[in-house]
């Protein structure tokens, strides 16, 4: 950047104006950063705005709006490429604190303090776009997940690199008979469509395919991806969509429901095979079966096999039965149930089994007989019921990620990544955690799918997709479905949760969605989810680096592996701006461009801090720029109040905290000091994935420096916060104040 | 149709639950039933049954013929039709159970002959049948009387203050029993339907 010349603009419009004078504001611009401010009484409008602009005319290269909240009027305080920096005087100032007060004058002052100082910390970030960026969509597993990727992505515009471990495309689509329904009015099996997939696959000349492959290595970052194969060669890829499937759940270990026992007694995949043959037959004799019995949740909902539910077993058992009573409308079917799901428009289907004279029995199966007579817990009739003659026994069996490759054998390395290296359960220990600290948990065994990793990373952090929950690959399943702790790599279909045919087609096109996004950011070189568009990236002084390892650790995505002389090294792509790594560093070697561990300590300081004889106490609130930030801007917005002794300043996450930070409040006379973030740990809500579980982990290691320093464990807590929270947050606040003021002034003060 | 239903010879046998969807009013939204229990749920004397609707729908699939046929369920149903009006199913409850009455009649089940509640609309349906209306007094002695003499003799003079309370206020009356106009061409009719039911039941 050239010469630093900013402009600074303070509003005095939607009350700004009568609650806090503005003068002085200018005042503190003109008399501690020599900067002269302008005031509009209305600058979001034409005219403020026409002021700003015209200014940039001239030659101003950086603006500083003191104004509302920088959550809203981004469109009307967007002057790209220069770089803007809100002080909000509205939803956090007058808005959430009484007009005319000499503490809300001093929290005003300070927010313009606070971000004059920001802007003079930063600079217009620079993209990293070196070398060149592949634009191809890689798409791992060809069944209806991967070959309605590849159609989407191809429609977008994109080269399509399809790859399928087996000798044909289709899954277990192929081999599948009818489908569950999927259009109006929902209450019959439908026509196995498979084959209009498959012919538009191949017509497509975007569409590349390779069958019969198997990924042994994949390297690089998104637009950079280098994937080989079994055979040696190597594809240039830019994105990757894995579509890899399920395996359905090992019946072998269904012994007690039969299992085994006769050969009459099947699963629901060789039952889908039979029909789609169209040759229901008993394994035995070869007769047609005239009496089935289907068991719904074999080996699911079973803290002993799987302890899930797959969503799709009870439609395909319906679907399975009225298959069979179309060919033979006597047949004695009975569904033998613990729940009937039917989610949606698949209740349709239920109750076209029920008027076609299925029978639903609901209880556990006892026992399965090799005679196959089932012993059912009745619990509608209320005793134990023998169902005796039946001549084929379905066991609904539930599906199995393919979060691992079955062909492949388990690698010890990056095993973590698989057995969830952030515990749903586990305990976040934290000091002083603000309001109910969660229950300690035992730690869940996951159970994890047998094989080896699927795509073979070459990452630090080790070859696998990281898995959350029962082995499914980890996402946030309502936030951001897609996205996995890999950049650039997103998973669709039952990989990610289970789930049936249309479905999963849907699920693919959000998938390519991302994807399409990842290979035209990593290109521009922007940041992916949540921090769209942002061009800064990790950049680390490798001269003060200590090669400690914690920002090759802690990366919640991967992103900075380790060169052959063990210093860290960063795939710019793969990074998505959360700032962890700069949280993690102890010598705080790791800045961005425009957001650095100084930025925030000078920020922190830029605040005056009152003497203890003043009676006032000053808290820092450092909160999470995604959902506490939000949570306050609502807060102001319902005119809820707190404490106008808190000083909050936003952060990309929690994980980008430094300890260093806290420290730096304490000396400069802070009383107290708050993380406010995503709640972490079991079924976290950070959209970083564990940034606030890092924060949380350095937090709880900060009581015994507190101690040494003969400060009080109590000034530094962590709050949780969501987006909703605009009613707690305020009395979070004000309780925080309280304790503060119970422990009396920070001893530093002054000094 | 036939006459008699079918005897299942094992759990879940399904031939008397199939005989009902076919043979009982409203026997073929049966099937359509999903055991949610809200007509037990809604049922005001469920506590006087027992099995409530819900129970005893399965127990036809589960082929538990003799069990739902002496059960007091099909005779304490006063007929409120909340269980048909809440029904997620549209099953007409009600009517089923009434039906299943019929069935259990026919085909001579104790509680069919024995129980308060059939003997009371046996004598209900004389007098109705005979006289086009209900005479309280006479349904009542016909009831009492079904005991046995003795019986019927005890439960009149146990009653008689209330029948006399009645009669005070003209709420029953001593003479000749009221009846319709023209009980000729009640009879008649009666006659004529019970002649196609025959014919409906003979059938087959």
């Amino acid at each position: 950047m050239s010469e630093r010349k900013t402009g600074v603009y303070l509003c005095s419009g939607c009350g700004i104006g009568e609650s806090v004078q503005v003068g002085a504001l200018e005042g503190v611009a003109k008399s501690e950063y020599k900067l002269e401010a302008k005031t509009h009484a209305c600058l979001c409008g034409d005219e403020g705005v026409g002021m700003i602009k015209a200014d940039i005319e001239a030659g101003t290269n950086q603006v500083v709006v003191a104004a509302c909240s920088a959550r809203v009027m981004t469109d009307r305080f967007g002057f790209e490429p220069i770089q803007v920096v809100r002080a909000d005087l509205r939803e956090k100032v007058i808005w959430s604190h009484p007009a005319g007060d000499e503490d809300t004058q001093a929290l005003a002052e300070d927010h313009v303090r606070m971000a004059l100082t920001q802007a003079s910390k930063i600079k217009a970030p620079e993209p990293w776009t070196e070398g060149e960026f592949s634009q191809t969509i890689m798409v791992l597993g060809g069944g209806v997940t991967g070959l309605s990727a590849a159609l989407q992505a191809a429609g977008l515009g994109h080269d399509v690199l399809l790859v399928e471990r087996a000798d044909q495309l289709g899954g277990h689509a192929r081999t599948a008979s009818k489908r569950l329904p999927h259009t109006p009015p929902y209450d019959k099996p439908e026509a196995n469509d498979i084959g209009v997939l498959l012919d538009a696959v191949a017509a497509n000349p975007k569409i590349t395919v390779r069958l019969n492959a198997l990924v042994t290595r994949t390297a690089g970052m998104p637009g950079k991806f280098a994937v080989t194969f079994a055979d040696g060669t190597i594809e240039d890829v830019g994105a990757i969509i894995v579509a890899t499937g399920w395996r359905p759940y090992d019946a072998t270990k269904l012994g007690h429901l039969g299992y085994g026992a006769s050969p009459d007694v099947v699963t629901n995949t060789d039952m889908e095979k039979m029909l789609a043959a169209g040759q229901l037959a008993r394994k035995s004799d070869g007769k047609a079966p005239k009496s089935i019995a289907f068991v719904q949740c074999a080996g699911s909902r079973d803290a002993d096999h799987l302890p899930y539910c797959s969503s799709i077993c009870c439609q395909t058992s319906l679907k399975q039965a009225l298959e069979v009573l179309e060919t033979d409308p006597t047949a004695n079917i009975f569904v033998i149930y613990e729940e009937m799901r039917t989610p949606g428009v698949a209740e349709e289907l239920y109750r076209q089994a029920q008027s076609k004279g299925v029978i639903f029995i609901k209880g556990k199966v006892k026992a399965v007989g090799a005679d196959l007579t089932v012993t059912v817990a009745d619990e509608l009739v209320q005793q134990d019921v023998p169902l005796a003659g039946l001549d084929m026994v379905v066991l609904a069996t539930g599906m199995v990620p393919n979060s691992t490759n079955p062909d492949q054998a388990m690698v010890e390395y990056g095993a973590e990544q698989l057995n969830g290296d952030v515990d749903p359960e586990a305990p976040i220990a934290v000091a002083g955690y603000c309001g109910e600290a969660p229950a300690a948990h035992e730690k869940r065994v996951q159970s994890v799918p047998e094989g080896g990793p699927l795509l073979n990373l070459q990452y630090r952090q080790g070859p696998h997709l990281p898995v959350l929950h029962d082995g499914f690959a980890d996402s946030h399943y309502i936030c951001f479905p897609y996205e996995t702790r890999r950049t650039g790599i997103y998973t669709a279909g039952p990989v990610r949760r289970p789930m049936d045919w249309a479905e999963a087609a849907e699920d693919a096109a959000g998938a390519v969605l991302k994807a399409v996004q990842a290979v035209r950011s990593a290109a521009a070189g922007a940041a992916l989810h949540p921090r769209v568009g942002d061009l800064s990236f990790p950049k680390i002084n490798l001269n003060a680096c200590t090669k400690c390892r914690r920002c090759t650790v802690e990366c919640p995505f991967g992103a900075i592996d380790e060169d052959e002389k063990e210093y860290p090294n960063v795939n710019p792509t793969r990074c998505r701006r959360c700032g962890t790594c700069m949280g993690a560093c102890p010598v705080r070697t790791i800045s961005f461009d425009n957001y650095s561990v100084e930025m925030l300590s000078s920020m922190i300081k830029a605040v005056k801090v009152p003497d203890e004889f003043s009676g006032k106490p000053r808290i820092l609130i450092m909160a999470c720029e995604n959902d506490a930030v939000p949570a306050l801007d609502q807060a102001g917005i319902k005119r809820n109040s707190w404490s106008s002794h808190v000083r909050v300043v936003p952060v990309r996450c929690l994980g980008s905290v430094s300890l260093l930070n806290i420290s730096d409040a304490l000396s400069a006379g802070y009383d107290g000091v708050m993380l406010m973030g995503c709640k972490p740990g079991d079924d976290y809500q950070c959209h970083f994935v564990k940034g606030s579980a890092m924060a949380a982990e350095r937090l709880s290691k900060v009581g015994e420096t507190l101690k040494s320093m003969m400060l009080e464990p109590e000034r530094v807590v962590q709050a949780e916060a969501s987006i909703a929270d605009s009613d707690r947050l305020p009395k979070v606040i004000d309780g925080f104040v309280e304790t503060i003021m119970k422990v009396g002034f920070n001893p530093f003060k002054g000094f | 149709m036939n006459a008699m239903s079918p005897t299942p010879s094992k759990a879940y046998d399904l031939n008397f639950a199939r005989w009902v969807y076919e043979n009982v009013d409203g026997g073929d939204r049966m099937a359509l039933c999903m055991q949610c229990g809200t007509c037990s749920g809604s049922c005001p004397i469920g506590t006087q049954m027992d099995h409530g609707p819900r129970k005893l729908f399965m127990m036809i699939r589960a082929g538990m013929k003799d069990a739902v046929l002496s059960s007091n369920t099909l005779w304490n149903c006063v007929s409120c039709y909340n269980c048909v009006v809440r029904c997620p199913r549209q099953v007409p409850v009600t009517y089923i159970l009434h039906d299943l009455a019929h069935v259990a009649v026919r085909e001579g089940y104790a509680q069919a002959k024995e129980s308060d509640n059939a003997r009371f609309a046996k004598a209900f349906w004389w007098s109705a049948a005979k006289y086009g209306r209900t005479d309280e007094r006479l349904v009542t002695a016909k009831y009492y009387f079904s005991f046995g003499v003795g019986e019927g003799i005890k439960r009149g003079m146990a009653n008689q203050k209330i029948a006399m309370g009645m009669v005070k206020t003209k709420r029953m009356h001593l003479g000749m029993p009221h009846k319709v106009k023209n009980t000729g061409e009640l009879h008649a009719i009666l006659a004529k339907a019970a002649e196609m039911e025959a014919k409906k039941h003979g059938a087959k």
